[in-house]
C-alpha cells in the first residue's frame, strides 16, 4: 500500500488526509458552539447571564479561582525550582508523583480531600482552624490541590530552559544564592509566570469534579461556573446552562490569546 | 596572586588531576587546551563555582576553598558572555554596583568610565539583545570589571566572534589589562591567541596541566609529544652558531644546515618552522640556494587530505606537510631525494635575552 503513495501524488495525498482531520476537528468544534445559538434568543440569554445566581457565579470563580493560582504558583515556584536545577536521591520518583493531580480524575482528588476531612486530623482542622467541607475555602483548597501540579509542570519548564549561567555571573556580581534567584532568575522566568498563572487560572475557573466533591453545589454559596451549569442543566434550565458555556468559553479564548501574545515574545535563552 | 594547590575534582565528562598552579599578581595567563580538556572546570573552581573536595585554592594569600563565589572579588566572563536580557546595557554594567549599594552617582560615573573605557558609550541604553559579538564581549567585560575585581576569568572571550573582531579584541584585552592591571585567566582552545595575549601559558590536556612557561618557551621548549602537538608539532632546531649578516639577516647553523634568517640579533637559540611552510620539489630550485637543501625521504604519513614527509638532512630530520593530491603527482617514495625550500618569513625564532 505504501508504494503507491511514492512521490508527489503520495505527498499530496498524505498532506490532505492530514489536513482534513483539522479541518474536520475545527468544524466539530464550531459545531457545538454554534448549536448553543440556535437553542435561545438574545433576551433571554441577557437575562438568564445578569441573573443575580450568574452574576454570583462569576465573582465567586473570579475570586476562588484567583486565590487557588496565587497560591499555587507561590508553591509552585520554590518546587519547580527544586525539581530543575537540584539534585538529590529520588528525583525521578518525586517528579512522578508531581504529576499525579494531572492524570488522576479530579472527583477522585476531591473524593480524596473528603475522606481526609473525616480523619481525626482533617475533622480537628474543619472544625477548629477553617471549614472547608461544603465551604467556600473547601472550593479554593480543591482548586488547588488540582492545578498546583499543572502550575509546577509550567514552571518547570520554564527553570528548565534558563541556563543556570545565569545566576553564576550574577554570584559573582555579589548576589546571594537566594538574591541571584530573585534578581536574576526570577525576572528571566517572568513570561513563563505570566503564561503558567494563565494557564492555570483558567483551569482553577473550569474545574469541577475536586470541587463539587469537597464543597458540595449548593446555589448561591458554593455556586461556581461550572457548578451553576451542573445546577441549571439538573433543573432543565438549559437558557442559564448556555449562558454560563459562553462565559467560560469567552475566558478561555481571552486566557489563550494572552498565552499566545506572551510566549511568542520570549527571551532567546 | 592566585594559588591552586594539589586541585582535582571531578565532573564526570569533565576532571581536573592534582592542578598545582601559581599566577602572579597582575599576571595574564592563558589556559591553553582543546575541547574537553577541563579548562573551563578549572575557572569555574576559581570562580566558586564547583565544591571543591580535594585542594586549595588561595587568592591575594587568603584560603578561598570555601568562600562563596560573591565572597571572592572575582569578574567573570563566561562562554557567550550571558548578558541578563531584561536589563538594557548600562543597567547590565551597573548590576554589580547596584548589588554593591553603590550610590546612583557612584553607578552612574563609574558606568560611564567602564563604558569608555571599552569603547561602548553610544550603547548604554540598547537593548542587549540587539548587539553584535564583539559588542556583547565588551559589555560583559565591562560588567565583570565594573566591581574592581582581584581576579578575572574569560571562559574562551573570542571563540565566538569572527577572525577580524577576535584579532581587535586580543590587542584591546591586553590594552585593558595594562590599563587596570587586574590579574586575569584566559582560557582558549587557539594556540595564536594564546601566544599573543598571554604573559605565561598553561597547557591543559585531559585534566592535567602538561606545561606552564612564557609563550615562546612552550612553544620552542615543549616537555612533551602532547605540548609540541598542540603547538602545531613545529620543527625545532637547535642553532651552534649564530652571527648577524646585516640588512636585518642573520645566519645561524643548526646541525650543519646554514639557514639565513629575518632577524636582528646574534643570540639566536632555537629556531622553528611549522611543517607546511617547507615546500618539497623533485628537481633542484632554480635561483640563489639560500634556506634550501638536498634530503632523503625517511616517512610518509598520510592525513587525509594532507601527507606529512619525514625527511633526513645532513644531522636533521625534518617534518614538511603537503597536499595529497600533489603527493601523488610527484611520485615521491621512501629513499627517494628530494630539495627542500624553507619559507624565509614563517621561520620562528627563540632567543636567549636573559643570558645577554
Amino acid at each position: 500500500m505504501f508504494k503507491v503513495l511514492k512521490g508527489v501524488g503520495g505527498e499530496r495525498a498524505f498532506n490532505g488526509a492530514t489536513i482534513s482531520a483539522l479541518a474536520l476537528l475545527v468544524l466539530f468544534f464550531v459545531g457545538i458552539v454554534v448549536s448553543l445559538f440556535t437553542y435561545t434568543d438574545w433576551n433571554t440569554f441577557m437575562s438568564a447571564l445578569l441573573s443575580e445566581e450568574i452574576l454570583f457565579a462569576i465573582k465567586l470563580t473570579v475570586a476562588t479561582a484567583t486565590v487557588a493560582t496565587i497560591v499555587s504558583i507561590l508553591i509552585a515556584i520554590p518546587v519547580a525550582y527544586a525539581i530543575s536545577q537540584t539534585e538529590f536521591p529520588g528525583k525521578d520518583i518525586v517528579d512522578s508523583m508531581l504529576d499525579l493531580p494531572i492524570v488522576i480524575s479530579p472527583i477522585a482528588l476531591g473524593a480524596c480531600l473528603l475522606v481526609f476531612f473525616n480523619t481525626p486530623v482533617g475533622a480537628g482542622v474543619d472544625d477548629n482552624i477553617m471549614k472547608f467541607v461544603f465551604a467556600v475555602p473547601g472550593i479554593i483548597l480543591a482548586q488547588i490541590t488540582v492545578i498546583s501540579a499543572l502550575a509546577i509542570r509550567l514552571l518547570k519548564s520554564t527553570f528548565d530552559s534558563i541556563d543556570p549561567r545565569y545566576e553564576q555571573v550574577g554570584r559573582t556580581l555579589g548576589c546571594s544564592k537566594p538574591e541571584a534567584f530573585l534578581k536574576v532568575t526570577l525576572p528571566l522566568a517572568k513570561d513563563g509566570l505570566i503564561a503558567a498563572g494563565i494557564l492555570t487560572w483558567a483551569r482553577a475557573v473550569g474545574e469541577f469534579g475536586a470541587t463539587v466533591t469537597l464543597a458540595g453545589a449548593t446555589a448561591m454559596k458554593t455556586e461556581t461556573l461550572p457548578i451553576a451549569i451542573f445546577l441549571s442543566l439538573a433543573s432543565a434550565d438549559v437558557e442559564k446552562a448556555i449562558a454560563v458555556i459562553f462565559v467560560l468559553v469567552i475566558i478561555a479564548v481571552v486566557a489563550l490569546i494572552a498565552i499566545r501574545k506572551i510566549t511568542g515574545r520570549r527571551y532567546p535563552i | 596572586m592566585i594559588e591552586i594547590k594539589n586541585l582535582s575534582i571531578d565532573l564526570g565528562d569533565f576532571f581536573l588531576r592534582n592542578i598545582n598552579l601559581t599566577i602572579g599578581d597582575r599576571e595574564y595567563f592563558v589556559i591553553l587546551g582543546p575541547t574537553g580538556a577541563g579548562k573551563t572546570v578549572l575557572i569555574e573552581c576559581v570562580a566558586g563555582l564547583h565544591r571543591i573536595k580535594q585542594g586549595e585554592i588561595w587568592i591575594d594569600g587568603n584560603n578561598a576553598t570555601r568562600l562563596a563565589p560573591e565572597e571572592r572579588s572575582i569578574g567573570y566572563v563566561p562562554q557567550d558572555y550571558v548578558l541578563f536580557p531584561f536589563l538594557n546595557v548600562a543597567d547590565n554594567i551597573a548590576f554589580g554596583l547596584k548589588q554593591a549599594k553603590y550610590s546612583k552617582t557612584d553607578t552612574g560615573e563609574k558606568v560611564k568610565t567602564l563604558a569608555d573605557l571599552m569603547g561602548i558609550s553610544h550603547l548604554l541604553h540598547r537593548d542587549t539583545r540587539s548587539l553584535s559579538g564583539g559588542e556583547k564581549q565588551r559589555v560583559a567585560l565591562a560588567r565583570a570589571l565594573a566591581l574592581s575585581p582581584k581576579v578575572l576569568l574569560l571562559d574562551e572571550p573570542l571563540s565566538s566572534l569572527d577572525l577580524q573582531t577576535s584579532k581587535y579584541l586580543r590587542l584591546e584585552l591586553r590594552r585593558v589589562h595594562k590599563e587596570l592591571g587586574v590579574t586575569t585567566i584566559h582560557i582558549t582552545h587557539n594556540q595564536v591567541e594564546a601566544e599573543e595575549v598571554a604573559d605565561r601559558i598553561g597547557i591543559l590536556n585531559m585534566g592535567s596541566l602538561e606545561q606552564v612557561g612564557k609563550p615562546e618557551k612552550v612553544f620552542f621548549y615543549p616537555e612533551s609529544k602532547i605540548v609540541a602537538d598542540f603547538t602545531g608539532a613545529p620543527n625545532i632546531l637547535d642553532c651552534d652558531y649564530c652571527r648577524t649578516v646585516g640588512q636585518g639577516l642573520t645566519e645561524v647553523s643548526c646541525g650543519g644546515l646554514r639557514i639565513i634568517l629575518p632577524h636582528d640579533g646574534d643570540r639566536v637559540q632555537r629556531i622553528a618552522l611549522f611543517p607546511r611552510d617547507i615546500y618539497i620539489s623533485n628537481a633542484q630550485p632554480p635561483g640563489p640556494q639560500v634556506n634550501r637543501f638536498k634530503g632523503t625521504i625517511t616517512n610518509i604519513k598520510s592525513f587525509g587530505a594532507t601527507v606529512r614527509l619525514e625527511v633526513k638532512v645532513g644531522e636533521n630530520t625534518l617534518q614538511a606537510e603537503m597536499p595529497h593530491d600533489i603527493f601523488e603527482d610527484m611520485n615521491l617514495t621512501v629513499g627517494k631525494e628530494v630539495f627542500l625550500i624553507l619559507k624565509l618569513r614563517r621561520i620562528r625564532v627563540f632567543e636567549d635575552k636573559d643570558s645577554r
